[in-house]
């Protein structure tokens, strides 16, 4: 009988992905790049609230988008119409993104020049909020049709987010959503979000998130 | 999916480590998954010989311990199983509580030869 040990090597996981993604934070923070993670579930309209708030943006900032998507490049050809840098990951059926995906897809799209880079997340809230991705700040977004409990079903997803987004609010009238209900829900879980109600369609709001977007990039690049 | 990406990760840690290590062949790879993690010990287990496939550690045998998801009431500091009790303290009901445990997703150890 063959001789065996016992090896410990109790590491996280998580870990590792953790140190690349602060190590990530650290190469921006020396380049001058503000990185956003844009994350919501399909459809909620992250798209179209990316090309709103670019198009408020693009005289102020240069300004790159990072695609994710298991398939398609249907989102990078929406955002290379406002004229902003694009480039389209595919994650192969990943459900999320993490720090070394991430890095590989800045050094895709070219960060030179570049003052803001946005990643938009696979459209899933669940498993982007487990993995730093090495942005530094996190925003998603819900929108009126996925309904006010989403904070009870999703907490994670809410309490790492800096800035909380509500679209669709020009439908608030025939869905059964409550606004304050649901900021109360997102406080609980995270005293500190901002929540920015919006129309990704009709544009209302998206200056306010726009101007966040631009006092946060500023701040990270003095 | 989310599974595989990470255990494709774990597998990539303990072949860095077995080599390091001179191990030969790794006979079990056990982890620790909390019980409010993300992760599923049942798609884990089922996962895992894609993970492995074509790695040193194709005929490795995978073991899994769970991790309570407990927590400590703020206010009466009763430490309960989140799960079990639906986020409230079974003593004063309170649904503050700090974490104690449960979003672990560790490699405990490895049973080599």
């Amino acid at each position: 009988m063959k001789e065996y040990r016992v090896l410990e090597i109790k590491q996280s996981v998580f870990e590792d992905n953790n140190k690349q993604a602060d190590l990530l934070r650290q190469k921006l923070k020396e380049e001058k790049i503000f990185l956003l993670n844009l994350m919501s579930s399909p459809g909620a309209g992250k798209t179209t609230t990316l090309t709103r708030t670019i198009e408020l943006l693009k005289d102020k900032l240069r300004i790159g988008v990072m695609e994710a998507d298991i398939d398609s490049d249907v989102d990078a050809a929406a955002i290379a119409k406002t004229g902003a840098k694009v480039i389209q990951l595919h994650t192969g059926g990943m459900c999320h993104l993490d720090a070394d995906m991430t890095k590989q897809g800045l050094e895709g799209l070219g960060t030179e020049g570049v003052d803001l880079a946005i990643l938009e997340n696979v459209g899933n809230l669940v498993c982007p909020a487990e993995f730093d991705t090495g942005s530094v700040k996190n925003a998603m977004i819900l929108s009126v049709p996925e309904g006010d409990d989403k904070p009870l079903k999703y907490p994670l997803m809410f309490s790492i987010c800096d800035v909380l987004l509500i679209n669709k609010i020009d439908v608030m009238p025939y869905f059964d959503f409550d606004l304050q209900v649901c900021i109360e829900r997102a406080r609980k879980l995270n005293p500190d979000i901002r929540v920015i109600p919006v129309c990704a369609k009709t544009g209302e709001g998206i200056a306010d998130f726009a101007d966040w977007l631009c006092d946060e990039t500023k701040k990270w690049q003095a | 999916m989310h599974e595989l990406g990470v255990v494709m990760e774990v597998a990539r840690v303990v072949e860095e480590f077995a080599r390091e290590n001179d191990v030969e062949e790794v006979d079990t790879i056990v982890l620790q998954v909390g019980e409010l993690s993300s992760m599923i010990p049942k798609y884990i287990y089922d996962v895992y010989p894609a993970a492995v496939d074509g790695t040193m550690l194709e005929k490795t045998k995978l073991d899994i311990e769970i991790i309570p998801g407990n927590g400590q009431c703020v206010g009466c500091k009763t430490v309960f199983n989140i799960l079990e009790n639906h986020t409230a303290c079974p003593n004063c009901q309170s649904t503050q509580f700090e974490l104690l445990s449960g979003r672990e997703f560790y490699i405990k150890e490895i049973v080599c030869y």
